[in-house]
């Protein structure tokens, strides 16, 4: 939304905003690039998870790698990675970071739990923003009664501790993978209002906007064309911000046992499993938030290259 | 509008807020299967003795006779028995409230004292090594799972180092005799400092790199404002335009983000809580969602909506203050 008027602009300015000069802007910035590609790396592998569980019966898995749900026989359970050894034995070449209780390839079931990670963030981060924005931008614009209505019901929604919030969703409705997104979105939702609003706040009282106000210009679109357009670089920070924060909720979720169930994996949920063997098999513990930490920083990486290149105040 | 006048009017209308926790936490519990009698008796419970413990909690009511009857009571300061431990609810809550007031606390300070001067020093000498370095610690920072750097900590100072307990937190007003090897109230308060260190590093990294990431981008905007070049060409110091001009404004962003890290720093206590064993408020609910113990889910999440509220309203005086723009009146 913000993204159009920010193009349609664009042709009255002269490329100085839209859609394909942020790009170039952002693609001269290092760690924006390296960002973008592990983005897409991720991506792949996730929708490669997606599209062999969900078709394919994880046929491609069994055939060029390992099953990531079946114990593996063949492999003794907690080996270390290789190049180290432990109680268990030492690290083989077939299982570069090592296998877990049951034997099955650490780094397999790490490519499939990118899919869930990915999945949920998206979808829910995608709800919270359109959702979010267009709540805070209303309530902080129109004031009175307006605000009061969105801003206490979201307040209601806010103040339920986010991971209760959708535990007690998830307990009430089911523990598929649905519930966990709609769960995620509701939560992210209050977080893009609070803060659209209280942009929305200080801009109400900006000069252009009263001489819009002066002109006639309707209230939708002083709010698209000035308001929104306005507090947008804020609120790619705080996409970004929540994209990651998404998944580290799914994580958090799958480590306390609500979120995709085994044998399906998930990274918060290997972790749990690790945690029972923190001592004699301490990488079992490393490797699924490494994976986390990566992804989530890939994202964080990116948002900050897409705020130098959103707000023109920066430029010095 | 006074800001007594807007605290007075602030907290009449928390009232609907919290009767609007209520109302979702109620409906919600009760969209759960089976009856929590169900579940405190066992599969082979026979079917007199269900309905008779239904009876007797009152479960056998229609929902929006539970439902009036809850929120009427709840107004009292009645939230019910806890049906797992067979205690009042609040008794329970007051019994693990100051561990987790502790743990937020200890997080908070933690994160505030090392995010605003990372952020400002960061703002300050933007893409110069300072700035690369603190930029690489908050992006971690923000990255990294609260649990799994509590994993970390533990197999680093807990099981490798054995320098630091992995398990529980010592309160500091724990009577002497209940804490192992302490002779005196020094000891327990020692015990205390260190039982707390992991929790605090595991729970304080997330907010403390958000507000530090928050602090640096709303420096950098405010100091791209022409009233601070207008500052800097009358040769105003860089220090001085940083302290006395830039700061205030640009912590309108930061205590929103302080405001919203409030929950889910609370999230983040269950999560911390569980990795470390700590019996807290956090722990508190996951337990109660497992034995679908209603009334202690329902109490639980009032009452975090009710620290919630006391936190908005702190942020939105702090924000009154900060920012003489905002006003509270004109609206009509």
């Amino acid at each position: 939304m913000a993204a159009e008027t920010e193009a349609a602009d664009g042709e009255e300015y002269e490329s100085r905003v839209g859609a394909s000069y942020t790009l170039s802007r952002l693609l001269q910035d290092t760690s924006a690039r390296i960002s973008l590609f592990l983005i897409a790396i991720i991506s792949a592998g996730a929708l490669f998870a997606f599209v062999d569980a969900e078709f394919l019966d994880y046929r491609l898995a069994e055939t060029y790698l390992y099953h990531p749900l079946r114990n593996n026989v063949g492999a003794r359970p907690l080996l270390p990675p290789v190049g180290l050894s432990n109680q268990f034995g030492e690290g083989v070449m077939a299982h570069p970071l090592g296998t877990d209780t049951r034997g099955r390839d650490i780094a397999v079931r790490l490519l499939y739990g990118s899919r869930i990670a990915i999945q949920i963030a998206l979808v829910s981060t995608t709800i919270g923003v359109v959702v979010g924005t267009t709540v805070g931008a209303v309530s902080g614009y129109y004031g009175g009664w307006v605000d009061d209505v969105l801003m206490r019901f979201v307040e209601i929604l806010y103040s339920i501790p986010f991971l209760v919030l959708v535990i007690a969703f998830m307990a009430a409705f089911g523990r598929e993978l649905i519930y966990a997104m709609i769960g995620v979105s509701i939560i992210s939702i209050p977080i893009f209002a609070r803060l659209i609003r209280s942009e929305v706040l200080s801009i109400r009282e900006e000069t252009y906007v009263e001489a819009a106000q002066a002109a006639g210009v309707k209230d939708r679109n002083i709010l698209l064309r000035h308001v929104i357009p306005n507090s947008f670089a804020p609120v790619v920070v705080q996409t970004t911000l929540q994209m990651g924060t998404n998944i580290l909720i799914v994580a958090g979720l799958s480590f306390l046992g609500f979120g995709a169930q085994p044998p399906t994996p998930s990274w918060g949920q290997m972790l749990s499993i690790a945690r029972n063997y923190m001592l004699p098999a301490p990488w079992f513990s490393v490797w699924p938030g490494l994976a986390i930490l990566v992804t989530v920083m890939a994202f964080n990486i990116l948002g900050d290259g897409l705020r130098d290149t959103l707000d023109p105040r920066l430029e010095n | 509008m006074s800001h007594l006048r807007y605290t007075i009017k602030r907290l009449l209308q928390a009232i609907p807020v919290l009767i609007g926790i209520s109302s979702i936490t109620f409906f919600l519990i009760n969209a759960m299967p089976g009856s929590p009698v169900e579940v405190m008796l066992g599969p082979t419970a026979s079917e007199e003795l269900i309905a008779a413990a239904e009876e007797r909690y009152g479960f056998d009511q229609p929902i929006h006779v539970r439902y009036v009857k809850y929120i009427l009571a709840a107004m009292g300061g009645d939230l019910g028995r806890s049906i797992h431990y067979g205690v009042p609810v609040t008794t329970k809550i007051m019994e693990r409230l100051p561990v987790t007031l502790l743990l937020l606390a200890s997080s908070f300070a933690f994160a505030i004292s090392v995010a605003i001067p990372l952020g400002i020093v960061s703002a300050r000498r933007r893409n110069q090594p300072v700035d690369h370095g603190s930029r690489v610690v908050s992006l971690i920072g923000v990255s990294t799972p609260n649990f799994w750097i509590g994993l970390l900590l533990i197999i680093v100072f807990g099981y490798h180092l054995q320098v630091l307990p992995s398990n529980g937190l010592v309160m500091p007003l724990t009577p002497i005799s209940e804490v192992e090897g302490a002779t005196s109230r020094l000891d327990v308060l020692v015990q205390t400092a260190k039982s707390l260190i992991m929790p605090t590093i595991a729970l304080g990294t997330l907010q403390m790199a958000a507000v530090s990431r928050i602090e640096r981008s709303s420096m950098l905007e405010v100091l791209g404002r022409d009233y601070i070049k207008l500052a800097r060409a009358f040769g105003v110091k860089e220090s001085v335009i940083t302290r006395k001009h830039a700061f205030r404004n640009a912590q309108l962003p930061v205590v929103t983000i302080i405001g919203l890290q409030l929950t889910s720093a609370l999230g983040g206590a269950v999560l911390t809580e569980t990795v470390f064993n700590i019996n807290g408020m956090g722990r508190l609910i996951i337990q109660a969602v497992r034995t679908q113990d209603y009334a202690l889910i329902m109490g639980t999440t009032l009452f975090f909506g009710v620290m919630f509220v006391i936190g908005t309203l702190v942020t939105d005086l702090t924000y009154a203050y900060l920012d003489p723009r905002v006003t509270y009146e004109g609206e009509d």
